[in-house]
């Protein structure tokens, strides 16, 4: 009997969800997150999920978990104190950055500058230096780098970091000067820049090493908490934590590269919505997770999330392999306002957050927040099903009609003004992630959760023309079941600047064989079985000194028979699909790359009874009132608990669950799939 | 520009949300353009560096939502030739767009947007392209006497026509720049921003009707309009207020070159004179200022405080009123040379800052770095393959009223520095170090950002070109605050041998180990320095941005010793006396006969008016501009 367990650790919620490999039966838990050691929460997630399922500790055979441990000590500040060894010469690359001031002009004027996460004062020089094809300039002097080392331990220093100009060329000297410091301090933790991004520029690098340092202490502590923990409550089998790139590894990768597991949190959230859209037959989909002060969006395409390169966090961009994820400040607790100078309506940054809340909440707000417009145009009504809480209609109007009454606008048609608004921003989000990059949003379909995207998909979806609309049952639960369907992934790349024409096929083939074969070690060092690994290959292809690079992906057979020029083609259709136009120019490409996947096998679920029929009357719990377009429409309140397979709702509609609320518009009707989802469409014109 | 059919802004009442939703929409476009740009963009300038900008106009080529100002109605009333849908013009010639571009290394591309078959707007868009032909490589020559010296020009001409490439034109073009790859990609990375614009401002269209789309451009014209109005009356004085600062030299031994400004509110509209500031310049220091421009430079200033989200346009540009003498500095007669410009670009937020300061000091900061310093390196190497690299530089922020101004940063938003595994992958350099020079940045309150030091080694025998400002006058400190320190350039030859090198200067030859030490000026300190928290003080010094020696001498700070530190600063404040509004450093004529001494290079001397080029008087200029308000209102 071999049963799964997936375990996501959010900032209100742990949720827990444990499926039967054979049956395909599922048990889910939610309890409290405990912020302070997370790893309590998790720990009364799993007693309790045992104790529900009657599962015994020893018939998990994986555990898979998200963790935000790291995001978590990076947006807190809360990190270690990092040493840093830099190229002498180079010592102020973290304080210096890019030089960037924001936009707009004058933007330098209210600009605040974050620390870096290695101070200045933490930071040494090594004599050394390498040219950028990785020719020693300069050797290493022993000498001066054990006492830097000596120096910046006795100092105080939790963590190292050796990050040296042009290390992604020759990783020579970072090598040997981790093993300076191995020798001097067998054990203490240190990062070096080639082994964590060997790519070029040395800051991005720099930065993202220093990352992992700051975070490694943190979650390495943590990582064996739990194992200890869980090992205390039986549990015998291996725990692997979800990467930002929505890959699985393991607890010692996760001790060395922690880093790669910063944005944890929405990969789980991606992989999750992928996971059930798949399994309903979308595999190309948009992700749109709202919640109460921010919204992520995701685009997905063939059943694979699109991997970026480089992720925002907090105030730092840094380089690891990551689902790409678009956020936005705005959700369900941003604030309306109109302020005196424009008149005009702004929604957001500002967020009514847990304390005081939304003006409906009766916990002291008095803003209006958007979940308060939800309220006022009867998206929301006043008492839900299973909720613990009603909802304060009068004052929910009091906190929009503010806002009315600066613009000249009755309280329902401002109320319908904030969420237009709010509704607009989410599709601009959406418009980045696909009509930005090439793709038509009406070849995707719309999978929405998080607390408040069932409330907008259907709005949102009307402005992209992406449907149908999914919300998965539980919309609150998305990422454990992300992690559960997670596989490893591991990226191994190599910087290769040569332009298209003066590199032969062989070379390139055999250097992605190489990487191949690194990848192929690490799988069978994670313990994944020969006939469950696949290795891609990509090449990131630009045209000659052009900044950025559009990874095209390869296999070594095509390049084998075809030779360069198949990249040079493949990345000139790409550059036409992306921006308009290709070139008569010379292309050039700049990093290899395989990336190592080991197949988890995926949970079986069971397929829901059908209905019977299309008619939802047994579910219906209420008849109710929405606003729309100066009338009031009557609409039906359905309890989601009690809608089956086949159902068929026309709208305007309200569904209602424990954790969320649906809404379908008029002119658009929801059915219920054979697993559960709902599916809203445009009524046939 | 004949035969074209311009959309009628329709007298139509909007409603506040969908002008909101039509707002958004519009910043979304314009946010792309930029995307589409760095993404496709091959020059370092343009792509690391982001020295480019966006715009999208009404029909009448007013701006809805960008970075520069109108210029467009101006520009193709001249225009000879139709235009329609597909059509692309590119134009380099500051002369024929009004200053839009000040010189010419900046590519202008225009793009009419059609809905139907009406012409609803313009997306236009221009970007600093690496070399642009002409005698020096960066198409920047410091020697340049006019704008025939520094490269080709290029009228507005069309590079499309009903979206097909005008071959004949562009291989013209591209026949005379030495990086013809290059121009084309950026050419083209400007032209598919625009039609990002142009495919936005069409959807846009459909989905909301044209004539709502129109009505809510001039809305949000309108609104821009209306809170500017309340700004004016609220920050500009009645009373005029001045403020000068100088141009340090024009390449050719002149200066320094003064550059004054008058600021003055009639009622709800404010005047902007620069009567007062110098004739303009022999050489290429010239800044050819668009007056749209600076108006949006002075909203910028004014209106980001209040609503940072508003969509920023040209609505509000009938309550300003710009005096600029022609034959002066900022308004050269053609054929005056302009290549140089942005010494002049940077101190006019300099003067502008001051002059706004004199009302609500407590609001503006000292004075930064004063420029955009380029260090260009170019030659043949070994293979015998041409390389050219140009990279701009960096220094001190002034201190603010937020905040110790940064450390090596750019004044102008998002430009980035290259990253030297960059530079040392495609040119044949090698950067010895790269940091910020202690003590650089004034002592203030809040202090001033250091300077950079850049040392560059050179690996082929090439040239060296240099721009560069504030060797000779200083970025002021306010209110108490102390200058940052200034600028200065060093070749040390390989043979050991050491040269001082002017803050402009081309055609340097070098030789392969040769290193080139580039500092850029601090930024001024905001407020009183003996006021500065100790623990900040010491902090600074921790982290070697601050010495023991400034610590002490004007901050006041022993480090470690509280209580030689409470009688050194009671000690530094009774010598002081009350601290000064403006700390410029010494006398401009102090500075002028110590230069030699102190900096290694000869004073600059005053340059006599050119006969060719009269300045207009204080008078001609008000009256040349009170009578255009009268005809336009």
């Amino acid at each position: 009997m071999a049963y799964r367990l997936g375990v996501d650790v959010g900032g209100t919620f742990t949720d827990l969800m444990l499926v039967h490999d054979e049956s395909g039966q599922i048990f889910r838990v939610k309890t409290p997150s405990t912020p302070a050691d997370p790893s309590e929460g998790v720990l009364s997630g799993v007693r309790r999920i045992l104790e529900e399922s009657g599962v015994a500790p020893g018939d998990l055979s994986y555990v898979m978990h998200g963790t935000t441990v790291a995001t978590n000590a990076v947006l807190e500040g809360k990190g270690a104190r990092v040493g840093l060894i830099t190229t002498r010469g180079f010592e102020q690359i973290l304080h210096l950055a890019r030089s960037q001031t924001p936009g707009p002009l004058a933007g330098w004027m209210i600009m605040i500058k974050p620390d870096p996460p290695a101070a200045l004062e933490d930071t040494r020089p090594a004599h050394e230096r390498m040219d950028a094809r990785g020719n020693v300039v300069e050797a290493l002097d022993d000498e001066q780098v054990g006492r830097v080392v000596e120096d910046l331990v006795a100092s105080g220093v939790e963590t190292l970091t050796v990050s040296l100009i042009n290390s992604y060329a020759n990783p020579a000297h970072e090598r040997r000067i981790k093993a300076l410091i191995a020798e001097r301090y067998p054990g203490f933790p240190v990062t070096i820049s080639s082994d964590v991004l060997p790519e070029f520029r040395e800051y991005e690098r720099t930065l993202t090493a220093c990352m992992n340092s700051y975070v490694r202490p943190k979650v390495a502590g943590y990582v064996k908490n739990l194992e200890n923990a869980l090992g205390d409550l039986g549990l015998s089998c291996a725990v692997n934590i979800l990467r930002s790139d929505a890959g699985l590894m393991s607890l010692e990768t996760t001790q060395e590269k922690p880093v790669y597991g910063i944005l944890s949190g929405p990969s789980g959230g991606v992989a999750g919505a992928l996971a059930v859209a798949s399994r309903a037959g979308f595999d190309d989909i948009l992700t749109f997770d709202m919640g109460g002060t921010s919204t992520d969006v995701a685009l997905c395409q063939n059943a694979q999330p699109t991997i970026t390169r480089e992720t925002e966090l907090g105030h730092f961009r840094v380089k690891v392999p990551s689902v790409n994820v678009h956020s936005v400040g705005a959700g369900g607790g941003s604030i309306a306002h109109v302020p005196e100078l424009t008149k005009a309506l702004r929604v957001g940054p500002q967020s009514a957050g847990a304390v005081p809340g939304p003006a409906c909440y009766s916990k002291g707000g008095t803003e209006p927040a958007v979940t308060d417009a939800n309220v006022v145009v009867g998206h929301l009504p006043p008492s839900l099903i299973g909720g613990e809480m009603t909802l304060d209609t009068a004052a929910a109007e009091t906190a929009v009609r503010t806002v009315g009454d600066a613009l000249g606008l009755e309280v329902h048609q401002a109320a319908q003004g904030i969420l237009d608004i709010v509704n607009e921003n989410m599709a601009g989000a959406l418009r980045l992630v696909s009509v930005q990059r090439g793709y038509d949003p009406r070849d995707f379909a719309l999978v929405a959760f998080g607390g408040a995207g069932p409330l907008h998909a259907n709005a949102v979806a009307k402005l992209m023309g992406s449907f149908p609309v999914l919300v998965p049952p539980g919309p609150g639960l998305l990422c454990a079941e992300g992690d559960l369907v997670a596989d490893f992934r591991e990226e191994f790349a190599r910087t290769f600047i040569r332009t298209a024409g003066s590199a032969t096929s062989e070379e390139v083939v055999s250097t992605l064989r190489e990487l191949g074969e690194e990848a192929n070690d690490w799988l069978e060092r994670e313990g994944i079985a020969a006939d469950r690994r696949s290795i891609t290959w990509s090449v990131d292809m630009r045209y000659y000194r052009q900044g950025y690079e559009i990874p095209v992906t390869v296999t070594l057979e095509d390049l084998e028979a075809h030779g360069i020029s198949l990249l040079v083609e493949r990345f000139n259709s790409l550059h036409e699909q992306f921006y308009g136009y290709a070139m008569p120019a010379e292309c050039e490409m700049v990093n290899l790359r395989a990336i190592g996947i080991g197949k988890v096998p995926h949970p079986r679920v069971q397929e829901a009874q059908e209905a019977g029929g299309p008619d939802p009357a047994a579910a219906a719990t209420a008849q109710h009132q929405v606003y729309a377009d100066g009338t009031w429409l009557p609409s039906t309140i359905y309890d989601r608990a009690k809608l089956r397979a086949g159902h068929r709702i026309p709208g305007p509609a309200i569904i209602a669950e424990y954790d969320s609320t649906t809404v379908v518009l008029a002119g658009h009707h929801a059915v219920i799939d054979r697993f559960l989802n709902i599916l809203i469409y445009p009524d046939e014109a | 520009m004949q035969g074209v059919k311009i959309a009628q802004i329709p007298d139509l009442e909007i409603d506040p949300i969908t002008l909101d939703i039509i707002e958004g929409a519009l910043k979304n476009a314009r946010h792309e353009m930029d995307a589409v740009l760095f993404r496709t963009a091959m020059s370092p300038v343009i792509r690391e560096q982001h020295d480019e900008f966006p715009m999208i106009t009404d029909p009448l080529g007013r701006m809805v939502v960008g970075q520069f100002g109108s210029y467009i109605s101006e520009m193709m009333a001249a225009y000879p030739d139709t235009i329609e849908p597909g059509d692309v013009i590119l134009t380099n010639d500051p002369y024929k767009c009004g200053g839009a571009i000040s010189h010419v290394n900046d590519w202008l591309i225009l793009v009419p947007i059609f809905f139907q078959d009406e012409l609803v707007g313009w997306a236009s868009m221009f970007g600093h392209m690496m070399d642009m032909g002409g005698p020096l490589p960066g198409s920047l020559p410091t020697g340049a006497k006019t704008i025939h010296g520094e490269a080709m020009m290029i009228p507005p001409v069309k590079i499309f026509r009903r979206g097909e490439p005008v071959d004949d034109v562009i291989a013209m073009i591209l026949n005379n720049v030495r990086m013809p790859e290059m121009n084309r990609a950026d050419m083209m990375g400007i032209v598919a921003g625009c039609r990002t614009a142009e495919k936005r401002v069409i959807e846009i269209c459909d989905r909301f009707g044209k004539d709502t789309y129109l009505a809510a451009c001039q809305a949000l014209l309108d609104r821009t309009l209306t809170a500017m109005r309340k700004l004016i009356l609220q920050n500009i004085p009645e009373e005029p207020q001045s403020f000068e600062d100088w141009v340090d030299d024009d390449g050719l031994g002149h200066g320094p070159y003064k550059m004054k400004l008058t600021i003055w509110r009639e009622g709800d509209h404010a005047y902007f004179d620069w009567s007062g500031t110098d004739p303009q310049a022999v050489g290429p220091i010239n800044f050819y200022l668009n007056e749209g421009m600076f108006k949006m430079f002075i909203g910028v200033y004014l209106i980001m405080v209040f609503d940072p989200q508003i969509l920023f346009n040209d609505g509000f540009y009938p309550l300003l009123h710009v005096i600029i003498p022609d034959g002066s500095l900022l308004h050269p007669k053609y054929p005056a040379a302009l290549g140089c410009r942005t010494h002049a670009l940077t101190r006019l937020f300099d003067v502008l800052g001051g002059a706004l300061a004199r009302k609500s000091p407590e609001h503006t900061t000292a004075a930064g770095y004063g420029t955009s310093p380029y260090m260009l390196y170019s030659g043949f190497d070994r293979e015998g393959d041409f390389f050219y690299l140009m990279e701009i530089s960096y220094g001190g922020i002034p201190g603010r009223p937020i905040g110790d101004g940064m450390d090596g940063h750019s004044w102008w938003p998002l430009f980035e520095n290259i990253p030297t595994e960059y530079l040392e992958s495609y040119y044949p350099v090698r950067i010895d170090g790269y940091t910020t020079i202690r003590d650089s940045g004034g002592a203030g309150l809040h202090r001033g950002g250091n300077g950079i030091e850049k040392r560059y080694v050179y690996l082929e025998p090439g040239e060296v070109s240099i721009h560069d400002d504030r060797w000779l006058t200083y970025p002021w400190g306010i209110l108490g605050g102390t200058p940052g320190r200034r600028s200065e350039k060093l070749l040390k030859r390989a043979d050991g041998t050491e040269q001082r090198l002017p803050s402009k200067c081309d055609e340097v030859a070098v030789s392969p180990g040769d290193m080139l030490v580039y500092r850029t000026a601090g930024g001024g300190g905001w407020k009183d320095p003996l006021e500065r928290p100790i623990e900040k003080v010491e902090a600074d010094v921790a982290k070697g941005l601050v010495s023991t020696q400034k610590a002490a001498d004007e901050y006041g700070v022993i480090v470690g010793d509280g209580e030689a530190t409470v009688a050194r600063r009671e000690a530094l404040r009774t010598a002081r006396g009350t601290a000064r509004d403006f700390d410029t450093g010494p006398d401009i004529e102090d500075i002028l006969a110590r230069c030699e001494e102190e900096t290694g290079l000869p004073a600059p001397v005053r340059q006599k008016p050119l006969a060719w080029a009269k300045m207009e008087t204080p008078e001609e200029a008000m009256r040349r501009v009170r009578e255009q308000d009268a005809r336009t209102s």
